[in-house]
């Protein structure tokens, strides 16, 4: 396989690691935040959220994709870049990289939202509504 | 296998042991103190499986992003720094994380008890 050959697979590869991670980290907690969103007040809000959940995750997992240059200092033109397969090999290591710390700081943004949504839902209800939430 | 690939399989390895020891170590803690915050199921879940992808994301983002990418002809100790660079580059990214995690539970827990104990 060539460089330029391997360049191409590799990027639309990564591009679909991206979703399907992205996805995954959905998945995972997609039950648990609709627990945790049916508690929000409001009709609307509960429904607005789990609609942004997936969103939430799987757009900072593309950007952490596409946050990654192949540009570097020493490498400007497209012949540069795919001069060197290790070069490549490194890019898309960084490109995982990035995928990764997108998803965990979007993780963390929605551990976040949960709090506030469960400090304005604690103050709101007693416990025999919240063990119907439960249920 | 070369030894590159052997560096970085290792070093991938110990990414994903030390998380798993990590949560194994503080889940049952967390679980209760989660359980005596909250009274909803869904959050207690939420919040465990959350800290099991902090852990896990922090440590292999790191880590994959290691490059052995060493000059030819290189010397065995040569891959193993290279490697023990990546673990530190992945326990401080874990660490910092674990950090902002708890930061995240103790608000968390604060404030629901502040409205508990009102």
């Amino acid at each position: 396989m060539t460089n330029e050959r391997y360049l191409i697979v590799s990027y639309f590869v990564c591009a679909a690691l991206a979703i399907a991670l992205g996805l995954l980290a959905y998945l995972y907690l997609r039950r648990p935040f609709a627990g945790v969103a049916d508690a929000a007040p409001g009709k609307s809000l509960p429904s607005m959220l789990k609609r942004l959940f997936p969103c939430g995750l799987v757009l900072p997992a593309l950007f952490g994709f596409v946050s990654v240059s192949y540009r570097s200092c020493d490498r400007t033109t497209y012949s540069e870049i795919v001069a060197s397969r290790s070069y490549l090999v490194a890019k898309n290591q960084e490109q995982i990289a990035s995928i990764l710390l997108s998803i965990l700081v979007a993780v963390l943004f929605w551990n976040l939202v949960g709090l506030l949504i469960l400090r304005f839902a604690h103050g709101g209800r007693d416990g025999s509504t919240v063990r119907q939430l439960d249920d | 296998m070369n030894l590159e690939l052997s560096a970085f399989l290792i070093l991938l390895a110990i990414s994903v042991v030390v998380p798993t020891i990590l949560f194994l170590l503080v889940r049952t803690s967390l679980n209760d103190l989660l359980r005596h915050t909250l009274k909803l199921q869904a959050g207690i879940t939420f919040y465990l499986r959350s800290f099991l992808l902090v852990l896990y994301l922090a440590s292999l983002s790191a880590a994959i992003g290691t490059s052995f990418d060493l000059k030819p002809g290189s010397r065995f100790m040569e891959y193993v720094w290279k490697g023990a660079e990546g673990l530190s580059s992945s326990l401080e990214k874990t660490l910092w994380f674990v950090a902002i995690y708890l930061v995240l539970i103790t608000i968390l827990v604060a404030t629901l008890k502040v409205r508990d104990d009102e």
